[in-house]
């Protein structure tokens, strides 16, 4: 069991810090800056490394968990998430605040970090899809989301350990924790499209410029587009999950009490 | 109507060609027929300034990335102003070259959304959705599940708005979605448990086993093998050795999602069928795609490579350069004879 443990981390911390170099590899490769190096097609390259790890990813949490209860009940949990995207303008907040995460955070938290992976790239796939938005930058998004909800599962050994369970505190530490991604999403999102426009400011760097004045670089471009809409993200997510968690917290107790029928002499097809 | 896997190798070909183009006229002719293919699909669809709404994307991504590129890369020789040198960041020269630069970074950009927006007029759902492999059958059976759940759940939004609305909630605040999201998730919910509970009677538990540890690990083994591959591309190891990283990784990939969707035992309804143009579409695709990679690994398509560092020259122009930009139009030609 223990083994078992271990080589599951072990497997996610290999999965995460391939995509995660992928995205960061404008930063530590510092020959990917040079002069004739074709910079545009590195989102692309980036876009099907990261698409690998989420088939990896996918393909190890599915065998593991999903049966038809879980199937079902992961299936309309995403059908509810992608109805709340279109919601997005409806909903009073502010500007850049989308209510997916609230969900995917508390399937992440309540129900562990595999269906929480899930949940979050099945979220994003689903409403690619109806939007029509399959593109290049699904996979850095789904992949985003997916570790939203993977993370939150950390919390839940955080929660348990100090016996925070049910205070205002829990509901705090998530809030937090909504706050927190509301940010990271954005910079993520941004490392991947960032080479696309700052391909040609690849020609001002030279082999020796250190990777952190390429850093400072990614934080000028940053503040300067994205920073007021992540910010605002970090607020929405705030509000939503201080107001819902609990709530949204009891119904999931609930139904998980309820999907825990058990059937007799079944054996795999 | 083109066959969804034609569709997707003509994706792969367009995206192949033009990553590999840096001059601006290639990239202007691709966009051009992205253009013109889109406008019949919108128009076929009744989807009305469809032309009009991307040139605007486009041209707004252009004007960013020449703005953007020209305030921070202060390299090339025609000197148009200069900025105080005290400036963080953008304090130096702005050339004519930079802002060339960012115009070609801005046209591929463009091509490359102006693509996927296509593939998505061109493609339903539906076979969107049975484009995902057969070995990760239990996610298109969520995928599915949710799109089937969709529709109805946004009526059931609109049910219970409408009836807290009528109780005099006035939808001002983020609180005032409590009253509807809840129920929306209890009743939804409930729908699940009849829903898995129906599936469970039917004999549809547990999926085909697929289980399979080894799949898990060459799976792994890919991923690497595709991801060394990049790294050592990007460092300019010699061509051979990345090229076969890729074509290891990519092959290893496909070949345990083929033999791990073997294992499962499953129905597929409304097959697409294939036509005898569809057969030859894949056909021409794929010939132009090889000699496409031909020529261009054996540097008889100088002329896709463009640069206006130093100074700026105008781009040479091959005819087979400008063959290759047209493949883009390919689809339209089949569609003429529907």
């Amino acid at each position: 069991m223990i083994t078992k443990k271990i080589f599951s981390l072990l497997f996610d911390f290999f999965v995460f810090s391939l995509g995660l170099m992928s995205l960061l590899a404008p930063f530590i490769l510092p020959q990917a800056r040079s002069l004739n190096q074709q910079t545009a097609t590195f989102p692309i390259m980036i876009s099907l490394i990261l698409g690998l790890c989420l088939l990896i990813m996918i393909f190890e949490a599915q065998y593991s968990l999903l049966d038809s209860k879980m199937i079902a009940f992961l299936a309309v949990l995403i059908a509810i998430n992608a109805g709340l995207r279109f919601l997005e303008n409806a909903i009073p907040g502010p500007g850049g605040f989308s209510p997916i995460f609230i969900l995917i955070i508390l399937t992440g938290y309540f129900f562990g970090s595999r269906i929480g992976f899930l949940m979050g790239t099945m979220t994003l796939l689903v409403s690619g899809l109806i939007t029509g938005g399959i593109g290049p930058w699904l996979p850095g998004q789904m992949i985003t989301a997916g570790w939203v909800g993977q993370s939150a599962a950390l919390l839940t050994v955080f929660v348990t350990k100090l016996g925070w369970k049910g205070k205002p505190i829990e509901v705090g530490l998530l809030a937090a924790f909504g706050a927190l991604w509301g940010l990271l999403y954005g910079v993520i999102m941004n490392l991947w499209f960032w080479p696309f426009l700052g391909a040609g400011v690849g020609q001002t760097f030279t082999q020796t410029v250190s990777a952190t004045e390429n850093l400072q670089r990614y934080a000028a471009y940053y503040l300067a587009t994205s920073l007021v809409w992540d910010i605002s993200r970090s607020i929405g997510n705030v509000l939503i999950i201080t107001i819902m968690a609990k709530p949204i917290l009891k119904i999931f107790q609930r139904f998980k009490l309820r999907f825990s029928f058990e059937n007799q002499g079944v054996t795999a097809l | 109507m083109i066959n969804s896997s034609i569709w997707i190798l003509w994706t792969v070909a367009v995206m192949v060609i033009t990553l590999s183009i840096r001059n601006p006229f290639y990239l202007i002719l691709v966009i051009v027929g992205l253009f013109y293919l889109g406008h019949r699909l919108a128009r076929q669809k009744n989807i009305s300034a469809w032309v009009l709404s991307n040139s605007r994307f486009i041209l707004t991504m252009i004007l960013l990335s020449t703005l953007i590129n020209g305030l921070f890369a202060h390299v090339g020789s025609s000197v148009l102003f200069t900025l105080p040198k005290g400036w963080p960041l953008i304090g130096g020269n702005i050339t004519t070259e930079s802002l060339v630069y960012g115009a070609i970074n801005g046209l591929m950009i463009g091509a490359l959304y102006l693509l996927f927006n296509i593939i998505n007029l061109a493609l339903n759902i539906k076979q969107i959705t049975r484009l995902i492999p057969r070995a990760f059958q239990p996610i298109a059976m969520v995928v599915t599940i949710a799109l089937t759940f969709f529709p109805s759940i946004q009526q059931r939004t609109q049910e219970i708005k409408e009836a807290q609305m009528i109780r005099g909630n006035q939808m001002k605040k983020v609180a005032d979605w409590l009253p509807i999201l809840i129920p929306l998730l209890v009743s939804s919910l409930e729908n699940a448990i009849l829903l898995a509970e129906s599936m469970t009677a039917r004999g549809f538990h547990k999926q085909a086993n697929l289980k399979a540890p080894l799949a898990l690990v060459s799976l792994i083994l890919a991923a690497f093998a595709v991801f060394s591959g990049w790294i050592l591309q990007v460092y300019r190891y010699p061509r051979p050795i990345y090229i076969t990283l890729f074509l290891l990784g990519s092959g290893l990939t496909v070949l345990t999602l083929f033999t791990i969707g073997k294992r499962s035992k499953i129905t597929r309804y409304h097959q697409e069928s294939w036509r005898l143009l569809d057969l030859l579409m894949g056909f021409l695709i794929t010939f132009f795609l090889v000699s496409f990679a031909y020529l261009a690994l054996t540097d008889r398509l100088l002329s896709l490579n463009f640069s206006p560092y130093p100074r700026l020259t105008l781009p040479r122009i091959q005819t087979l350069g400008i063959i290759f930009s047209l493949i883009t139009l390919l689809p339209s030609i089949i569609s003429n004879h529907d």
